[in-house]
């Protein structure tokens, strides 16, 4: 068959629409996405099974990732960090838990704060806090409008006893006193100071320089490092309970911010890698799979957007012919 | 960045905050010349505070041997080279000035760790010690310069070595107070003591890399900082020996070279010590002026003042404690009568002594030293605490007993 004149001289067009859609459809399905920058929003579905706090596990495959670009911060005293360029974030949903993994490029696992000039790997998850009136500032929020914010820890993961428990060899002739009131800091109520306070803090802000630990602790959370990444989850109920934190709705969609700190560098406080505000959407869903798989909806995307293309084509050719 | 006075430089510098509160300022006297490093002090104070897990590298108190000593390892030289890269061949006095209180060391025209810091990555210039520098604290321990085949004599020795002995300063401008990100540590109105908050700390260790005499410590136990607390119990009276009164602390209390003296010194609005040449800290300071501040180039407006050794080579100590260095050790090598008094109150009582008064002795002895002769008085110096009532009262002349004879056929 003959190819009309009008095809023949839309071919290059054609082709040229063919490839992009192509090019999209190949992206969606391998879950890579170039122009995450401008498209930042966080997709949190229902999960088929329990996530449970292992970055590996299975179920994570059902969720697409965004890859969210990290700068220095540079609004308040001590400035620094930008030695991360970019963490990968995916969450899910179940059973009135939302998950969310981070997994980020940190080529040293630092997770001992031993020694003075130690200092831990982490990662930190911002949310305006609930009873906000407006939007806080990103910078740990502001007077009226504070923010709620996980912090993972690689050192409080490992754990941090007595020097006796890592240096074996240590000997001392005697202690007088090793009760708990010595550890001054756990005495003085310090949460940060406790031995088994977990390796995820659940803290509020509201300014520089105030951010202390939530009135609850509910958040939970576990990293894995591995071929040169570390990989985070944080789980955590929906709504906690407390209006000073954050409670996340199904249809809502709220604010989140990321900031990691490498420890190899000397990084603490606001020495870190920080993002802007993305957002994350929850969407509604029975646990189980309602979710629609990403590559379905894809395949949809290519055969529908390939269909308008060649439609557009024919009519073209059609008007051309006359 | 505030504007704050330091009398110490002589000048305004560069400060996070605005003058602090302090009524009274927590300051101390030491005696370098009379110190036999026996570290008295230092295991007072470790068996007091510091004697828990997580504490094993902890000295609040230590006592150092210089030049090669230090504890954390090279501490002073470390500051003064950051220092000084931060200023080539700035740092530098001005001694044409009227020396009054207000500027009684001249002008410093250099800069301090705050004013050489850029306020955004760091608030006060200073480095951070490797766990390996905090694990001895006198190394080097009696080490001198060299032993020189005849001996040495005064005024400079050739061979030498001296010790130092190092609490926290609880300085007027704190370094550690400055670089705490979090508003963790604070200087107490009541005493000017120095504390950090174990409450809010968060162990980032701006304090530990600020501090110039790295005497902010980390606990990696706890992940929070610990430093001298200045006995804060014992200084607030809570101690029953001295009834509800103010009482000096467990290294100044301990130590057996009577090198110590430890008190209050009234602050005003200005941040300026209250003219009261009867307080025994500010007499030594400011009247005498034979008590110098340590390192006072790096701008905090440290708080223990000391003696300097007589037989070590001026430039060496006129680093460490400023241009005061000649006169200070002049006061001290040929004493006024007033001067060899109050030196009798180092370590005559436990309880702070707020004033003294001297009691005109008679002559007792006449000595010739290098063509100057000395006339030593058998003065009385009397102690008297925060409520004015007499605590201690001792002569220039140590007294000698002899014990009955009824006695020595160890019948008691």
């Amino acid at each position: 068959m003959k190819m009309p004149a009008m095809v023949r001289r839309r071919m290059p067009t054609l082709l040229v629409l063919a490839l992009v859609l192509a090019t999209a459809g190949i992206l969606q399905l391998t879950n890579a996405n170039p122009a995450a920058s401008q498209s930042l929003m966080l997709i949190s579905r229902a999960a088929s099974s329990d996530p449970g706090l292992d970055p590996n596990a299975a179920v994570w495959n059902e969720s697409a990732s965004i890859d969210v670009p990290l700068t220095a911060q540079q609004q308040a005293y001590p400035i620094g960090g930008g030695s991360i360029a970019t963490i990968s974030a995916k969450s899910l949903h179940r059973d009135g838990n939302l998950y969310v993994r981070v997994e980020w490029t940190d080529a040293t696992q630092d997770d001992s704060t031993l020694k003075v000039e130690n200092f831990s790997d982490a990662v930190a998850l911002e949310f305006p806090a609930s009873a906000s009136a407006t939007v806080p500032s990103i910078c740990m929020g502001q007077v009226g409008a504070g923010v709620n914010i996980w912090q993972w820890r690689a050192d409080s993961q490992v754990g941090h006893g007595d020097p006796s428990e890592r240096y074996p060899n240590l000997w001392v002739e005697r202690y007088p006193g090793d009760g708990p009131e010595f550890y001054t800091a756990r005495a003085a109520g310090n949460p940060y100071a406790l031995a088994d306070g977990g390796p995820v803090q659940d803290l509020v802000a509201a300014s520089f320089g105030n951010i202390g630990p939530a009135g609850s602790q509910t958040v939970q959370g576990q990293g894995v490092y591995q071929a040169g990444k570390w990989a985070v989850v944080f789980a955590r109920p929906l709504n906690p309970g407390d209006a000073s934190l954050t409670a996340f709705h199904e249809t809502g969609t709220t604010d989140l911010a990321f900031a990691v700190w490498d420890g190899s560098l000397s990084e603490r406080n606001g020495q870190k890698s920080v993002s802007a505000f993305v957002r994350i959407h929850i969407f509604p869903g029975d646990a189980g799979g309602s979710a629609t798989p990403a590559w379905l909806i894809a395949l949809g995307l290519l055969v529908g957007l390939s269909g308008l293309g060649v439609g557009l084509a024919v009519i073209g050719t059609r008007s051309g012919a006359k | 960045m505030a504007k704050v006075y330091n009398w110490q430089l002589g000048r305004e510098m560069d400060y996070r905050f605005d003058n602090g509160n302090a009524k009274w300022q927590f300051a101390a006297v030491f005696n370098t010349n009379r110190c036999i490093a026996c570290q008295t002090c230092t295991m007072a104070c470790k068996t007091t505070w510091t004697f828990s897990p997580g504490q094993e590298l902890m000295w609040w108190n230590n006592v150092e041997t210089k030049p090669y000593g230090g504890y954390p390892q090279n501490w002073d030289v470390k500051v003064l080279d950051l220092q000084e890269k931060a200023n080539p061949g700035g740092q530098v006095w001005d001694r044409s000035v009227p020396l009054t209180t207000r500027a009684p060391y001249g002008t410093f025209d250099g800069k301090t760790v705050f004013e050489t810091a850029d306020g955004l990555t760091k608030m006060v210039t200073g480095y951070t010690p490797t766990q390996e520098e905090w694990k001895a604290p006198n190394i080097h321990e009696d080490s001198a310069t060299k032993f020189p085949k005849d001996g040495v004599q005064l005024p400079v020795h050739d061979g030498w070595f001296f010790y130092l002995q190092r609490i926290c300063n609880h300085c007027t401008y704190p370094a550690c107070l400055a670089a705490c990100p979090r508003n963790a540590i604070y200087k107490r109105e009541e005493d000017g003591i120095v504390l950090i908050d174990q409450g809010r700390c968060r162990g980032y260790r701006k304090c530990v890399d600020a501090c110039p005499y790295k005497k902010s410590m980390y606990r990696p136990n706890t992940r929070t900082s610990e430093k001298c607390i200045g006995c804060f119990p014992r200084v607030e009276g809570s101690d029953p020996l001295t009834e509800g009164l103010p009482m000096e602390t467990r290294c100044m209390t301990a130590c057996i070279g009577k090198i110590r003296l430890q008190g209050l010194a009234k602050v005003d609005d200005a941040g300026l010590w209250v003219e009261d040449p009867t307080n025994p800290l500010y007499f030594l300071v400011h009247v005498e002026k034979v008590a110098l501040p340590l390192y006072p180039q790096f701008g905090t407006q440290p708080n223990v003042y000391y003696i300097p050794p007589r037989w070590v080579p001026r430039d060496y100590l006129k680093q460490m404690f400023g241009p005061g260095v000649d006169h200070a050790i002049e006061r001290y090598s040929n004493p006024s009568r007033e001067l060899l008094a109050v030196l009798q109150l180092f370590r005559a009582s436990q309880t702070i002594v707020f004033s003294f008064k001297i009691e005109k002795g008679p002559k007792i002895q006449e000595l010739s030293l290098n063509g100057v002769v000395h006339e030593i008085y058998d003065d009385v110096v009397v102690g008297y605490d925060s409520q004015g009532r007499e605590v201690v009262r001792v002569g220039v002349e140590e007294k000698v007993f002899e014990r009955p004879q009824q006695f020595t056929m160890n019948t008691i």
